[in-house]
């Protein structure tokens, strides 16, 4: 097996103990994206100098020669992102963006930059100048938006982590469609220096996507500066919600998860608790609309009457409404924040996580990505919304991981929700829940990842 | 239908108010986003929210202060 093949804190390990050497691990990632990458085109861009000359600098840090890939939301200090589109509303440049420093000063080597959704708009991750990402449990499916690069190479096993945003459940997406661990830290816990919307943005973080909770704490505990010390999750008391979140899901997505919150009381001798939570639905509207209204900073009939023509339908129809948006409803989301805010606090003197599908079903067809639900027909950001945008609202830390696939094999995933500043209890529950079902979900791998590998 | 129309009729009064310009394709996306978002965007505006007590300087990362 390569080591390439190992699991980050695996990578990180072999090197630490001279059993792997950084330089060769370097060149096996490079070929492996050289040779599966055009099947999910997870990455979009590779600098193999710029990656010897990190390898060169790196520290004597937790990550050393550790290959990773970050997403095009980040500026690098040899190239400004793109934010997936072929024009961004806001001027960018190369630069050294906190989470790049944050690997830099870890030891880790990026790779490359990994795809996104245009503009980071979608849950599904269908559009992007570098053309769509695919998934690679299905490359004919969605891999999940916006960090769908990330995913789609850490699921491919391109690397065995990668960094990318949330603003509305951006991490969790992915990392439910590309069956990964996702973690979409407390608010402000995360490098966050640099991004286009630094000091703007009230849902935004950076956050790592690995295969399982002991990479994200690796890594996370890279960008947040400081380690994410394990716990253990003991007598863990889990809320459960008996609301669409919940109920309007796939019944295999609802059965698997079922399983999964009761593995992880008994795993942990905790309970399960239902909770009632008012407002989601106003939740995940506030959520957007503030998402929206805090992008529109850059925005004017002149700039928008000149968009390239190049950015998708999709997004030029939508940069455009936006505008329209009473403001009367934005700072009605503000106050609805409040609300919610208030509730999370007084639900979780109750509960220490909040335990719902991810998504309410898995990954749909990258074509149209609807999403079949006991309610009807939904599209998959529709449907996706719902679950995701309260963390990115109240600022709580969110966590998706992988509980089942379903018949078509395609990858089933629950979110785990804490208190504020509560991100490494996330981790030790999804650890629990990793050996309550024997790693099961978190070991398997894509078809596309199963071919014996040709190293360099 | 009558809010059908009315949505019809807001967008290009609307953008024709901003001065923006639209596309047939960019209108069909937005009379899309505008079916999907305004009965939800209407609900919200009629919440009566004002005995809500504003929550000062709010920390993201942290839970509020008790109002």
């Amino acid at each position: 097996m390569s080591a390439l093949d190992l699991s980050l804190l695996g990578q990180a390990a072999a090197i630490a103990a001279g059993d792997a050497d950084p330089a060769e691990l370097l060149d096996a990632a490079l070929a492996r994206i050289e040779e599966r990458n055009p099947a999910v085109n997870a990455v979009v861009e590779t600098f193999p100098e710029r990656s010897r000359e990190m390898l060169a600098a790196a520290p004597e840090g937790p990550l050393r020669g550790v290959p990773v890939v970050i997403k095009d939301e980040w500026p690098l200090p040899w190239r400004a992102q793109r934010f997936g589109a072929a024009e961004m509303m806001t001027a960018t440049a190369p630069g050294e963006s906190g989470p790049y420093r944050a690997l830099h000063d870890a030891g880790a080597v990026i790779v490359g930059v990994a795809n996104m959704h245009e503009l980071g708009a979608s849950s599904t991750g269908n559009t992007s100048v570098y053309g769509a990402a695919r998934n690679p449990w299905d490359i004919e499916r969605c891999p999940g938006g916006s960090s769908s690069g990330p995913a789609a190479a850490v699921a491919a096993r391109l690397v065995a982590g990668a960094v990318g945003a949330d603003g509305i459940g951006s991490i969790r997406f992915p990392a439910a469609y590309c069956g990964l661990t996702g973690l979409k830290p407390t608010f402000g816990r995360a490098a966050m220096a640099g991004h286009h919307m630094e000091g703007i943005s009230t849902t935004i973080v950076s956050g790592p996507l690995c295969a399982d909770a002991a990479d994200c704490r690796l890594l996370g505990s890279a960008l947040f500066g400081g380690d994410l010390a394990p716990g253990d999750a003991a007598g863990l008391r889990i809320g459960v919600i008996r609301d669409p979140v919940s109920e309007d899901v796939a019944p295999e997505v609802r059965e698997a998860c079922e399983i999964a919150i009761e593995q992880l009381r008994s795993e942990t001798g905790g309970e399960v608790r239902e909770v009632e939570l008012a407002g989601l639905d106003a939740a995940a509207l506030a959520t957007v609309l503030i998402a929206n209204v805090e992008s529109l900073g850059e925005s004017s009939p002149e700039r928008l009457n000149d968009l390239d023509p190049e950015i998708s339908p999709i997004n030029r129809g939508f940069l455009k409404y936006r505008m329209l948006l009473p403001a009367a409803a934005g700072v009605k989301s503000y106050r609805i924040r409040t609300l919610m805010r208030r509730r999370m606090a007084a639900l979780f003197e109750q509960v220490d996580v909040l335990a719902w599908p991810t998504v309410p079903a898995v990954a749909p067809p990258l074509e149209a990505p609807l999403v079949e639900l006991p309610s009807g027909t939904l599209t998959a950001d529709q449907a996706n919304v719902r679950g995701a945008g309260l963390a990115n609202l109240t600022g709580i830390p969110a966590l998706s991981v992988p509980v089942g696939l379903d018949a078509g094999g395609l990858p089933i995933a629950l979110q785990l929700q804490a208190a504020w500043g509560r991100d490494e209890l996330l981790l030790d529950a999804a650890e629990a829940l990793e050996r309550a079902n024997g790693r099961h979900w978190v070991d398997a791998l894509p078809p596309l990842a199963q071919v014996e590998p040709t190293e360099a | 239908m009558e809010s059908a129309d009315r949505a019809e009729q807001f967008i290009p009064a609307g953008l024709a108010s901003l001065g923006i310009e639209a596309d047939e394709i960019e209108l069909a996306v937005m009379n899309a986003a505008h079916q999907m978002f305004w009965p939800s965007i209407l609900d919200l505006l009629a919440l009566d929210l004002g005995e809500l007590e504003p929550e000062r300087d709010p920390d993201l990362s942290r839970a509020p202060e008790r109002p």
